[in-house]
Parts: C-alpha cells; sequence; structure tokens
C-alpha cells in the first residue's frame, strides 16, 4: 500500500498480503462473470432472421447449483484470509509494548504518552516497538486512522477502543494519521504526523 | 388549466395519477440532489479549492445523500409501482387509495421540509446522511430540526405505501394471477414493500428520538453517560442495511421484468432468484448491521461473525446476477435503450457487489471506512444497479404511460454516456482508499489530485447525460410516433393479457394512446379506462380533498414544532394540529355520508390469505411495523438503561400502586372490548354499544391517571432539566407518551364507531371495523405490559 518504509511494518503486510488476494480474486470473478455476460449477449443477439432455436424454459437449478457452491468455496477462502489476518486486529499481548493515548477533539488530536507528557498533532513513537493506542474523544464521533499502516479505529466520547501496530524503522511522516468520520467543519484539516524515532532517541525523550 | 384539472391533480387517489406525482416529484428532488452533487463534485475538482466553504460543503453533502436515497431514489420507484403494480395484477387500484394520496402528500410534505431547511439562518442539517451522534445533536438551528422532521414524515409516508402495497399485492390480484405468475417487478415491489415494513419504523424512532433531543431538551444523544454514538449507531444501521436492499430491489426487480422482452426466452432460474431474494436476502438483511460498526469496538469475534454473516448475502446475489446472465443464453437479444440499461445495470452491479466483498473483510474495512473507496462502492450499487436499473424501466413503460414511443437514438446515446461517464466518476475513488470521504478539500497529494479531477469531469458528463433523458420524456409525451398496444410483446398484464377473463389494454381502441398521461392533461378528466375484469369503472368517482389536507397539517405542525417554543412555533403546532383533526374529521364524515365510495373488489386469487378481509390484512400489517416501531424505542430504552451506571431506583420516582392499578384498568378494557366484539358477533347492536362504552370509560380512566401522574412527576422534579433525571425523564416521557398518544388515538376512533354503532352500522355479519379496532386496543394493552414493567419495576 505505501513503500516509503525501510521494512514493512506488519500490520501493512498483512494487509497488502490479504488485498492483493481479494483484488485478485475479485478483479478475476468480475472479468470472468462480465465477459459471460458480454459474450452471451453478442453470442445470442438477434441477427434479423434466423438463429438458435430460442429455449423455453425458464429453470436452471443447474447453472444456480454451481453458482452457489462456486460462490461458497470462493467466499469461504476469503474469509479465511481475512480470520487468519486477525491479528492486524487483536490487541496483542505484548509486555514490551507502548500505551499511548489518544484523545480525539474538534478539530485535532492529542497524544497522551506514558510519562505523562503530551503532544498535540503528532504521534511520536519508538522503532521496532509494538505500539498501543487507546483511543477515545472529547465531544463527537472521530475515527482514527493511518493509511499507510492500515490501521483505523473509531474515536467515540465515552468510550476507549485499541489498535495496534509496529513500524522497524525510525522515520517521519507528515499528516500520514487522518480523521475518517465527519465531525464538523474542521474534518478537512484533522491530520496529525507520524514520528518514528529509534529506541535511545525514546527513552531519551520519556526520560526527559 | 382548468379547475377541474387542478382538483384532479390535488385531490386524485387514482394509482396512476398518485404515480405520475411520485414520478415527477421524484425526478425535481433527483435534480436537487444532482445540483448538490456537483457543486461538491466543483469543489473537489482541484486541490485546495475555495468554492465552497466547509460549511457549505458539509450541508450539501448531507442533504445531497438524505434526498438521493430518500425523495428520489426510493420515491421514482414507488412512482412506477404506483402505475404499474396494480396493473400487473389485474387490480383496479391500490388497496387503500386515500391512504396511498396521503403517502405521497406526507413524502412531498416531508421534502418540502427538507428544502425548506436550507433557507433557514444556520443553514441545514450538516452531519452527513447516518446523522452520527452526538455530532449531528450538537449543531444547533432550526435548520437541521426541519431536515430530520422531514425524514420522519418521510419515513411515515413509506410506512403507510408499504401497508398499501402489502395488502394489494396480497389480496387484489384478478382471478389466474396467481402467485407463480406474478411478474417480477411486483415480486420484487413486494420484497421491498417487507424490508421497508420493518426498517423504517426504526428509522423512525431515530429521527423521533433526535428530534425531541433537539425541540424539547430530550438528552437522548447529548448524554455523555451512555455512549449515544453507539445508541444512534445501533438503530440506524439496523435500518441502514436493509435500506441498502430496499433502494436496489425495484431496479433488480425491473431488470428482472423486462430481460425477456429483450431475449426472447423466459427469465432463467425464476424460482431461484424469488427464492434468494425473498428467502435470503431480506431475512438476513436484518442481521449484518454490525458490519457498519467494525471500528466501534465492538468483540473481534462479533467482527468476525458479521463479517461471515456479510458474505453470505453475496450468495443469493450471485445466484441472481448469473441468472441474469443465463438469462440471455439462447435468446434473441435485442439492444433496445431498455435492455442496454439493464445489462449495464447489472455490469456495474457486479463491479459494485465485489467491492462490497471487500468491506465485509473487518481487516480490509481498518482501510477502506469513511474513505472514497466506501462512496464508490455504494455508488455503483445505487446509481450503477439501481438507477440503472430504473431508467431501463422508465423507457420500458414510458409507451404505457404516454401511448407513445420515446426516440432510440436518442435513448442509445443517453445510455452511452451516461454509461461511460458514470465510469468516469466513480472508478477513480475505487483507487482512493487513503482518501477520507467527507473533506472538503484536500492536499496536493500522491495522485488524489488526479483522480479527483477526474471524478469531478466524470460527474459533468454522468449529469449532462441526464439532459437526453429529459429531452426523450419531453419527446415522448409532445412528439413520440403512436406506440403500439405492446411495442416489447411483452407477456405481462400491464402490456396485454394472458391470464382469462382479462380483457388486454388495447381492447378500448385501435390507436392508442392507451390511457395513460398524455390523454387527459388537457380538457376535463375522463374516466381512466381499467384493465380489470368485469366493467370498467371509472376512477374519478373517488376524488378526496382530505390527504393533502392531513398533508398540509402535518407540515404546518411540523414547521411550528421545529421553531417551538417561539410563538410562532406554538401557533404553528396548534393550527397544523387542527387542521389535521379537522382533515380526519372529514375523512370519517366522507365515509359516513358516503361520499367516498371506492367500488369493491371482486373475488381475485388471494392466497395464501383468501379468508382475511382486505382491511384487516391491513391493520395485520400495520400492527407488525408498529411492533418494529415500539421494539426500536423499547430497544433503545433498554440500551440506555444497560450503559448508565446509575438510575432512580424503582418506585422511587414512580408510584408502583397507581401504576398497578392503571395497568388493571387497561388489561380489563382489553376485556371489555373483547366482550363489545363477542356481542356483535352474536348481532347485539347494544350489547357492542354497552360495552365499547366501559371500554371508552375505562381507557379514559387511564388516560387520566396517566396525566396526574405526569403533573405530579412534573411538579417532583422528575424534569429534563434536573442532570440526575434527565435520561430517566427522556425515557419516560417520551416512551410511556407515545403509548399514551396511541392509547388517545384509540379513543377518538372508539368514539367514531360508537357513533356509527349508534346509527345502526354494524351487524352480525358486517362489523369489519370493529374487528379491526379490537386488534388494536389489544396491540395497545399488550405494549403496555411491556413499557410497565420496564419503566415502573425495574
Ligand atoms: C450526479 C451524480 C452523483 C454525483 C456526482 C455524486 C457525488 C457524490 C459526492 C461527491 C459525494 C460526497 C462524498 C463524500 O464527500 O463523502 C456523494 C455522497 C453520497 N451520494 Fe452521491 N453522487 C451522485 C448521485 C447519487 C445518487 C443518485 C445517490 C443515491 C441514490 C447518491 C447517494 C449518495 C450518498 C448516500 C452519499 C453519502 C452522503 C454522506 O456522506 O452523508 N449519490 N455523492
Ligand atoms: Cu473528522
Ligand atoms: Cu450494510
Amino acid at each position: 500500500m505505501y513503500s516509503g518504509f525501510l521494512a514493512t511494518p506488519p500490520t501493512t503486510a498483512t494487509y497488502d498480503y490479504l488485498f492483493y488476494w481479494y483484488l485478485f480474486f475479485g478483479t478475476a470473478a468480475s472479468v470472468v462473470v462480465i465477459s459471460l455476460l458480454v459474450f452471451f449477449m453478442v453470442k445470442y443477439r438477434s441477427r434479423g432472421d434466423g438463429g438458435p432455436e430460442i429455449v423455453h424454459k425458464t429453470e436452471g437449478w443447474k447453472v444456480v447449483l454451481v453458482t452457489v457452491l462456486i460462490s461458497i468455496s470462493i467466499l469461504s477462502a476469503a474469509e479465511y484470509q481475512t480470520f487468519a489476518s486477525f491479528g492486524n486486529i487483536e490487541i496483542p499481548n505484548d509486555p514490551n509494548a507502548v500505551h499511548i493515548g489518544v484523545q480525539a477533539f474538534q478539530w485535532g488530536w492529542t497524544f497522551t504518552y506514558p510519562d505523562g507528557k503530551t503532544l498535540l498533532n503528532n504521534l511520536t513513537v519508538p522503532a521496532d516497538r509494538t505500539v498501543i493506542l487507546n483511543i477515545s474523544s472529547k465531544d463527537v464521533f472521530h475515527s482514527f486512522g493511518i493509511s499507510m499502516l492500515a490501521v483505523k479505529e473509531d474515536a467515540i466520547p465515552g468510550k476507549v477502543n485499541q489498535l495496534w501496530f509496529l513500524v522497524p524503522d525510525p522515520g517521519v511522516y507528515k499528516n500520514a494519521i487522518r480523521c475518517f468520520e465527519l465531525c464538523g467543519v474542521g474534518h478537512a484539516f484533522m491530520v496529525a504526523d507520524l514520528t518514528v524515532v529509534s529506541q535511545s532517541a525514546w527513552d531519551t525523550w520519556m526520560g526527559s | 388549466m382548468t379547475d377541474t384539472w387542478l382538483k384532479r391533480w390535488l385531490y386524485t387517489t387514482n394509482h396512476k395519477d398518485v404515480g405520475i406525482l411520485y414520478f415527477f416529484t421524484s425526478l425535481y428532488f433527483g435534480f436537487v440532489g444532482a445540483i448538490l452533487a456537483l457543486l461538491m463534485r466543483a469543489q473537489l475538482a482541484a486541490p485546495g479549492s475555495n468554492l465552497l466553504s466547509a460549511a457549505y460543503y458539509n450541508q450539501a453533502l448531507t442533504m445531497h445523500g438524505l434526498i438521493m436515497i430518500f425523495w428520489f431514489l426510493s420515491p421514482v420507484a414507488l412512482g412506477l409501482a404506483n402505475y404499474f403494480v396494480p396493473l400487473q395484477i389485474g387490480a383496479k387500484d391500490l388497496a387503500f387509495p386515500r391512504i396511498n394520496a396521503m403517502s405521497y402528500w406526507i413524502y412531498l410534505a416531508g421534502g418540502i421540509l427538507a428544502v425548506l431547511s436550507f433557507f433557514v439562518p444556520g443553514g441545514t442539517a450538516n452531519a452527513g446522511w447516518t446523522t452520527y451522534q452526538p455530532l449531528a445533536t450538537l449543531a444547533l438551528g432550526t435548520g437541521p430540526t426541519l431536515a430530520y422532521l422531514g425524514m420522519v414524515l418521510l419515513a411515515a409516508s413509506v410506512t403507510l405505501g408499504s401497508v398499501n402495497f402489502m395488502v394489494s399485492i396480497i389480496w387484489l390480484r384478478a382471478t389466474g394471477m396467481t402467485l407463480s405468475r406474478l411478474p417480477m417487478f411486483t415480486w420484487f415491489m413486494l420484497f421491498t414493500i417487507i424490508a421497508m415494513l420493518f426498517a423504517f419504523p426504526t428509522l423512525i424512532a431515530a429521527f423521533v428520538l433526535a428530534s425531541t433531543d433537539r425541540i424539547l431538551g430530550t438528552v437522548f444523544f447529548t448524554s455523555t453517560s451512555i455512549q449515544p454514538s453507539i445508541l444512534w449507531d445501533n438503530l440506524f444501521w439496523f435500518f441502514g442495511h436493509p435500506e441498502v436492499y430496499i433502494v436496489l430491489l425495484p431496479g433488480f426487480g425491473i431488470i428482472a421484468n423486462i430481460l425477456p422482452a429483450f431475449t426472447g426466452r423466459p427469465l432463467a432460474a425464476k424460482n431461484a432468484i424469488l427464492i434468494s431474494t425473498g428467502l435470503v436476502v431480506i431475512p438476513l438483511s436484518f442481521g449484518v448491521w454490525m458490519h457498519h460498526m467494525f471500528l466501534t469496538g465492538i468483540p473481534v469475534s462479533l467482527q468476525g461473525a458479521f463479517s461471515i454473516a456479510t458474505i453470505a448475502i453475496s450468495i443469493p446475489f450471485d445466484v441472481i446476477t448469473l441468472s441474469f446472465i443465463e438469462s440471455l443464453v439462447r435468446g434473441r437479444v435485442k439492444f433496445a435503450t431498455p435492455m442496454l440499461f439493464a445489462l449495464g445495470g447489472v455490469i456495474l452491479f457486479i463491479i459494485g457487489g465485489i467491492t462490497g466483498v471487500f468491506l465485509s473483510s473487518p481487516v480490509l474495512d481498518r482501510a477502506f471506512r469513511g474513505s472514497y473507496f466506501v462512496v464508490a462502492h455504494f455508488h455503483y450499487v445505487m446509481v450503477g444497479a439501481a438507477i440503472f436499473g430504473i431508467i431501463a424501466g422508465i423507457y420500458y413503460w414510458l409507451p404505457r404511460m404516454t401511448g407513445r414511443m420515446y426516440n432510440e437514438k436518442l435513448g442509445k446515446w443517453h445510455f452511452a454516456i451516461s454509461f461511460i461517464g458514470f465510469n468516469v466518476l466513480y472508478f477513480p475513488m475505487n483507487l482512493l482508499s487513503d482518501m477520507p470521504r467527507r473533506i472538503f478539500t484536500y492536499p496536493n497529494q500522491g495522485d488524489w489530485a488526479t483522480l479527483n479531477a477526474m471524478a469531478s469531469v466524470g460527474a459533468f458528463i454522468f449529469s449532462g447525460a441526464q439532459i437526453l433523458l429529459a429531452a426523450n420524456l419531453l419527446y415522448t409525451w409532445f412528439r413520440g410516433p403512436i406506440a403500439p398496444a405492446n411495442p416489447w410483446g411483452s407477456p405481462d398484464l400491464e402490456w396485454t393479457s394472458h391470464v382469462e377473463g382479462i380483457a388486454p389494454i388495447a381492447e378500448s381502441g385501435a390507436a392508442p394512446p392507451t390511457g395513460g398521461w398524455i390523454g387527459q392533461l388537457s380538457g376535463p378528466p375522463q374516466g381512466h379506462e381499467t384493465q380489470s375484469r368485469g366493467g370498467a369503472v371509472g376512477h374519478y368517482g373517488h376524488l378526496s380533498s382530505r390527504p393533502i389536507q392531513i398533508s398540509i397539517g402535518a407540515l404546518v405542525f411540523l414547521i411550528g414544532a421545529a421553531f417551538y417554543p417561539s410563538i410562532s412555533g406554538v401557533a404553528g403546532l396548534v393550527v397544523g394540529a387542527g387542521a389535521v383533526v379537522y382533515a380526519f374529521w372529514g375523512w370519517a364524515k366522507d365515509d359516513i355520508e358516503g361520499k367516498f365510495v371506492v367500488p369493491p373488489e371482486d373475488v381475485g386469487d388471494r392466497w395464501p390469505f383468501a379468508s382475511v378481509p382486505k382491511l384487516k390484512l391491513g391493520i395485520w400489517v400495520f400492527l407488525s411495523s408498529e411492533v418494529v416501531l415500539f421494539g426500536s424505542f423499547l430497544g433503545a430504552y433498554i440500551f440506555i438503561r444497560a450503559a448508565s451506571a446509575q438510575w432512580p431506583a424503582a418506585g422511587s420516582i414512580h408510584e408502583i400502586p397507581l401504576g398497578t392499578f392503571n395497568t388493571l384498568v387497561l388489561v380489563t378494557s382489553g376485556l371489555t372490548m373483547f366482550l363489545a366484539l363477542q356481542s356483535i358477533r352474536k348481532g347485539d347492536r347494544r350489547g357492542l354499544l354497552t360495552w365499547m362504552g366501559v371500554t371508552f370509560v375505562l381507557g379514559a380512566v387511564f388516560m387520566g391517571v396517566k396525566v396526574s401522574e405526569w403533573f405530579n412527576l412534573g411538579g417532583s422534579g422528575f424534569v429534563l432539566a434536573d442532570p440526575a433525571m434527565s435520561l430517566a425523564s427522556s425515557a419516560y416521557y417520551i416512551i410511556v407518551g407515545l403509548h399514551g398518544a396511541h392509547v388517545t388515538a384509540g379513543l377518538l376512533v372508539m368514539a367514531y364507531l360508537m357513533k356509527k354503532t349508534s346509527m345502526g352500522t354494524y351487524t352480525k355479519d358486517s362489523h369489519e371495523a370493529i374487528e379491526n379496532f379490537g386488534l388494536y386496543w389489544a396491540f395497545v394493552d399488550i405494549v403496555w405490559c411491556f413499557v410497565f414493567p420496564l419503566f415502573y419495576l425495574l
């Protein structure tokens, strides 16, 4: 999905695999089905006179059965792939994880770090460590998303939702974070930066 | 433009006239929605543009969504259904013509509220068509209130309409029109109506709660202690998912209906299509709503379950799509305009449906939710499949409505440009899954600018193409060559008749116009021809001024409500309520005086409801939607109770002994109503009058106690203004009040029935109205049996 990383973050990798899986079968299915439609439409077009014998029966359980069987097999395989990717949305039980609070408000994000520090519109995380965000909202329904990591969770007043990710290498990603639920006139500008720092830089920063 | 012309269109109850009213009104709203869309697309054509401010963009966005779905897409289908379902089943009209007219006028009144809302200071609703809370409620002002009240009216109109269609399709089929012969469009309208019947009451509940928050100061969606966002999500999406099929199925019904006319062979796997839609899609559609809530923090296991349910619902659609394609095989495909739109619709549905499978995966949804990918998906389905299907229907039936042929060449151009424009408009959005939707502007980032520019160009191509549709409509109407009686050689009843005993439409004259609107626009109204068996009954017998009066009353009342508590608001409430009461009184009076009589329907095919009278069936259907309505309110209440950390203890607010007494009173009134029924079943009119009198008194006592309770509660501080009591009192006053309103309506009907009884109307063999009222009253009793323990004892 986003190739600006040195090493692909795990959530992105899982997402990419799953997305391309769906894309492959989805494209294949639509190409096959649409071609069938076009093929029959052309093959059986009316040619003035004559043409092949017209059928008069309406039943077609054979085709129905085949359709159902093929659909069930592709769709179960898809669902299997999805379930196999649930690691993306299950919060890992990692004692070494960094917990950061996220509070959405009209219109911005406040990030609260383990040492109590807060930053506005800047999510700073250590590289190569599991980050768990505890997301809530001060006022209305927002949605916290980082597209390049394929993570997103709603920010709902009175409720805390969690998401996790891990970025292997340091880097600064401007406007990587966006709000994905209409939250008023400032919605379009509700962005934040993602800063990934090395473990040592993180430790220093936490200590300061 | 004579007096009679106006009178005809304002007072008509004829299904064709009402259909035409629906048709043109919905096209008007479609035009409004399209203008709003073009404003948005103009704003988004380039990054950082300043054409629309964020505030205006959000309003355009919200009203575009609401208007397109609720005032354009469903109503245009209902318009065609109004016109053609009775013709397809060989009925003289819908089951309840006056209620049908009322549905239309209420729909229009709702639309007027929605349009008015743009013009009040502060503008209209701006929280998206999904109206997420608490954003929507925190946006103060009269504009959003008007729009939301418009939604309540719209939903009420749809509920009435669905009762009407349901009874008509079940009960008014001509002899020989067995279910196995029912045309596909009628079948699909039946499925649509069933989904509407159970989905829209939840929408009513949601918007009533949202509106009382705005008007009366209840705190359903502003209270911070109960996660109102989640309450709204559940209410809205329980409605919202069935709604996507509600907008889709009429288009599919049209495609299924017209394919055979252009392939020369029967629809393939017709029964499989019916089973897929009726027995799989419709029931399942009420069980997948949480796929809209994957990100709200629901447990992963629940996400998995809803993902499976969602993917399962795509299987019947595979069956339908493949059967449509199989319907081409060994046929002779003719590419007339309706067929092009039908096939185009199927192709676009395939693309939209497959992107839907992507969205069913909670893992992938982490990328797509709230992004342009979703916008692409639902436009492919709603505009691509549904609207292309409906346009196919418009071309297909235009000759039937106008008696004239459309221009084929223009139609083909219309299709070609629409199809290309559509894909230029929406395909790029599939690639914009990292761009949030509902943003009024965006930075020049990645490929956003290119893709958005493309979409905007496509928007103007696609919308421009619709001018060709308008041109073709006008051309057909005024200039089109006279159409043959059955230009498509269709076997369906609206074109001809293969059912024994039903006269073909062409019978009335060699050279049609076969009686559409065209022949009647000038000159005084003539009796409509009818296609039903037996002698033609002119429908001009039943004009009624009541439906429009009721709707005007409702409009004034709700405008008043939106401006409450200002003086003009109160005045509006009083005048509007007065007008509604006056109109209903007039409605009853018309009945008593025999001024409005619908010719009785002949015996037809009514399986499986042959032994149920028409009105009773209507009451059953209506009450089943009422069950959903109360279920939604009580469900909301239970949600609130479960989410609240504190709640006033049982007995501390509501006096349990008094409540118990009142419960006994109401239950007793149920018994006395039963005795009243028993009396008239034996032919004992005095017994009926006596027992009904007792029922009335008991009902009045119940209401009296209620009113005194409310006075005491208000005096003792159980008020919205007290933060400790605000949630409990919001729920109590609104939900118990709703039940009280039902009891009061029952009392009014009882008064009317007693008057008719004393006039000697009811006899042993003819007392349907009493039976029906008995059902209603039993329902009101039963609801109380849920309300009482929930509010008093727990
Ligand atoms: C003229 C053709 C149309 C164009 C150019 C168009 C364009 C748009 C645009 C730009 C948005 C805003 C997307 C966003 O910011 O999230 C939108 C939203 C929407 N459109 Fe359309 N649209 C068209 C037709 C329709 C039709 C016919 C329907 C339904 C019958 C429809 C239903 C919706 C809905 C439900 C939304 C979501 C509104 C919301 O986010 O609250 N649109 N459309
Ligand atoms: Cu936002
Ligand atoms: Cu859904």
